[in-house]
């Protein structure tokens, strides 16, 4: 009996030691007597400046908001948006959280109720007038108010001075004919044209994206990331996939599919590549690898439509916080005047606050260059991955390399892709 | 008289079974609840979102599709048959590569030779490791510009060993990552074999060698036939463990280049889990789960049997 006895003891004990421990495991925000912790996912900060600029951002609202600490964590592009996936919507979430704001990724969270409506906050903080055209567009276009700017960038090409000095090419491309003709003379000096990481898939997905803009022009280019019209009857999609397929045997480093971006970077920054296609936060990733941004000029690719080619991203927060408005007031603090020259002179880059001028002062030739695209360029069309929902985007990929490695025909991809989109409405 | 023990068993075993089963339960209980709870209740969940379209978020919408995301699986799904492709022969490999050697191993180094202890951790070692580390130092060794291979293959002269692109091309990507299971399996697959070989009488062996047995003999004739069960044990954890490869094809090639490496567990967790198709990615989790089964049940009821 007393054996029984001791044995339920045991097996209660357990129970409620399985139990205590299963409710520990919950993550996200919390309060206690001690204040309020809310949790903030962003990307990895690969600026040092940028990075203590942030860090003094956010101890200048701790000091101001007794009892309320701002935990981050930070991870790498595809560990951000794997961990994202997993977490929103569970009790998991961050309370906060940065995301790209297309369809295809930051859509997905408010799609599927990842985000939490802020109207009544853009009314209570007066955010709207706080943020240019284009952001608040990114903000709105699902319908409420989706988080609150973060930022914008434009994607160029970037390339080696010397080595298109060597190749004999004096003026940049300005049409999609002189891009190939500097190509063609790169290879004829011996030298890989272009480089991009294969095993990323997105690193590669930017020549195709941006040969789809040249070919099928801005109207047709939304039309069918949209899916408004079909991959399989535009005849432009074959042309834009023939041309890729021209640019991954020609001029692509050959090695593309066995590294990842970082690897085939290494490639442009020792001299072994021409160009890449990146973003407007590279000369910040040069200086990282301790190459100097004065070697590199950058270009935007001629597509013939005048368009930037970027992405916007903003700062969410998380439908599940208990604490939104602990949230709404980091947010406002973030995006302040004063936050946001804090954070601007450390990074060079443009502020979404439209009373923040660009500090250009101690910038790189690189970062002028920038200012001068973005003043010329009229609209956006978004990185794909962006554009085109989740599973879109994984068959986008798998067709673009097929493609690239001569496993599907150019003429086969639009048709196959468009199947795909068929098949999933 | 062979039928009265088993009357006897017949006729005892409802009588002892109940108070016993009772005395056990207690002891079993929290055990049963962490298995029901962890184990027996997410495969029934994963068996049942499997008919559902479901984005994965918390607040949406489930929707029953009945046997539609099996019908685009089977029918649709530009990557699943190449997925299972892959598996069947990742299994395959597994069972004719790893396992001959693994013997051998064990056979050396089951004889007293100096530094044997040393030998055996060192095969061992890599078997300890966490795959993703071993997918990241076997990603560097296999860099077509900086890795190992390719030093090798320049140090010794081998041209049609160089430049080639041992991840990147879809012909042999697979294999590459299949040399790097290998490597990081044999180790363990070794010390089972050890166990075994420490089992077998050597009176047997002496014997055989007094009549006359040669060394391969005495290995076929004597070592072999008692290692069975061990056998049967290690080609089923091969099994198991190969059928749900993920963490080395992740670390390598996350199932590129264009998605020829793919295979069934990361396709399920791709398709959850980054396509937010959670439907469909548990449709290809049960197909895992059913070939799992056609192997793995028969072998508990055949352990089962031989227990009895």
């Amino acid at each position: 009996m007393r054996a029984r006895r001791k044995t339920l003891i045991s097996g209660a004990a357990a129970a409620a030691l399985l139990t205590v421990s299963l409710a520990a495991c919950g993550s996200g925000g919390g309060s206690d007597d001690s204040g309020t912790t809310l949790t903030y996912w962003r990307l990895s900060e690969t600026n040092e400046a940028t990075g203590a600029a942030f860090a003094e951002v956010l101890e200048q609202f701790e000091a101001d908001n007794p009892g309320v600490t701002i935990q981050v964590e930070e991870r790498s592009t595809d560990g951000h948006k794997e961990a994202l996936r997993t977490a929103l919507g569970t009790s998991g979430a961050p309370d906060i959280y940065w995301s790209w704001a297309g369809p295809g990724i930051g859509g997905d969270f408010v799609n599927n109720g990842g985000s939490l409506d802020l109207a009544e906050y853009y009314e209570e903080y007066g955010w709207a007038s706080r943020f240019n055209d284009v952001s608040m567009s990114s903000i709105t276009q699902y319908g409420g108010y989706d988080g609150i700017p973060s930022g914008y960038s434009g994607a160029g090409i970037y390339y080696n001075k010397q080595l298109f000095a060597d190749a004999g090419i004096t003026e940049t491309p300005e049409t999609y004919e002189e891009l190939l003709a500097a190509a063609d003379a790169l290879k004829a000096s011996g030298t890989d044209a272009i480089e991009f990481g294969g095993t990323v898939n997105w690193h590669l997905m930017r020549l195709l994206d941006n040969l789809l803009e040249t070919e099928c022009g801005a109207d047709t280019f939304d039309a069918l990331v949209r899916t408004e019209a079909s991959w399989a009857d535009e005849s432009c999609v074959e042309t834009a996939f023939s041309e890729f397929s021209t640019w991954s045997q020609d001029y692509l480093i050959a090695d593309w599919a066995s590294l990842d971006d970082a690897q085939a970077n290494q490639l442009l920054f020792s001299g072994q590549a021409a160009m890449v296609i990146e973003g407007s936060w590279f000369p910040q990733v040069l200086v990282n690898n301790n190459v100097d941004p004065d070697d590199f000029g950058v270009f935007r690719f001629p597509t013939g439509t005048d368009r930037l080619y970027g992405d916007t991203s903003n700062n969410y927060v998380s439908a599940t916080t208990e604490h939104p408005d602990e949230a709404a007031a980091f947010l406002d603090h973030l995006t302040s005047t004063d936050s946001q020259t804090t954070l601007s002179q450390a990074s060079g880059s443009r502020s979404v606050n439209v009373e923040v001028p660009l500090d250009t002062e101690g910038g790189t030739a690189l970062d002028a260059t920038w200012g001068e695209i973005f003043e010329s360029s009229e609209g956006l069309y978004a990185f794909n991955d962006q554009n085109l929902t989740l599973a879109q985007t994984t068959e986008y990929f798998r067709i673009l390399n097929a493609v690239a490695s001569g496993d599907i025909a150019a003429a086969d991809a639009g048709p196959q892709f468009q199947s795909f989109i068929d098949q999933q409405s | 008289m062979s039928s009265v023990p088993a009357m006897h068993t017949v006729q005892t075993r409802p009588r002892r079974r109940a108070p016993r089963l009772r005395a056990a339960l207690p002891f079993l209980a929290p055990a049963l609840l962490a298995y029901v709870a962890f184990v027996v209740f997410p495969m029934a969940e994963s068996i049942r979102l499997s008919f559902f379209e479901w984005s994965g978020f918390v607040g949406a919408e489930q929707t029953f599709v009945g046997l539609a995301n099996y019908v685009r699986l089977f029918t649709q799904d530009a990557v699943f048959w190449t997925a299972f492709g892959n598996s069947v022969i990742w299994v395959a490999l597994s069972l004719v590569i790893p396992m001959p050697i693994s013997l051998t191993l064990a056979v050396a180094l089951d004889r007293r030779l100096p530094g044997r202890a040393l030998f055996r951790t060192v095969f061992y070692v890599p078997g300890v490791l966490a795959a993703i580390a071993v997918a990241n130092m076997w990603r560097w060794i296999y860099n077509p510009r900086y890795g190992v291979s390719e030093g090798l293959a320049q140090a010794l002269g081998l041209e049609r060993l160089q430049g080639i692109q041992w991840l990147g091309n879809a012909d042999i990507a697979l294999f590459a990552v299949f040399v790097a299971f290998v490597w990081q399996a044999v180790g363990t697959n070794m010390v089972l074999f050890l166990a075994g070989l420490q089992a077998v009488p050597p009176e047997l062996s002496e014997a055989a060698e007094l009549d006359g047995a040669g060394a391969w003999q005495r290995f076929w004739n004597v070592t072999l036939p008692s290692l069975r069960p061990t056998m049967v044990v290690v080609v089923v954890l091969t099994f198991i463990g190969s059928i749900k490869v993920f963490d080395l094809i992740v670390g390598m090639t996350g199932g590129g280049p264009a998605q020829q490496t793919q295979v069934l567990a990361l396709w399920s967790y791709q398709q959850s889990f980054t396509n937010h198709q959670y439907g469909v990615g548990n449709a290809v989790a049960v197909v895992l789960l059913v070939l799992t089964a056609a192997v793995v049940v028969p072998y508990m009821f055949w352990t089962a049997r031989r227990e009895r």
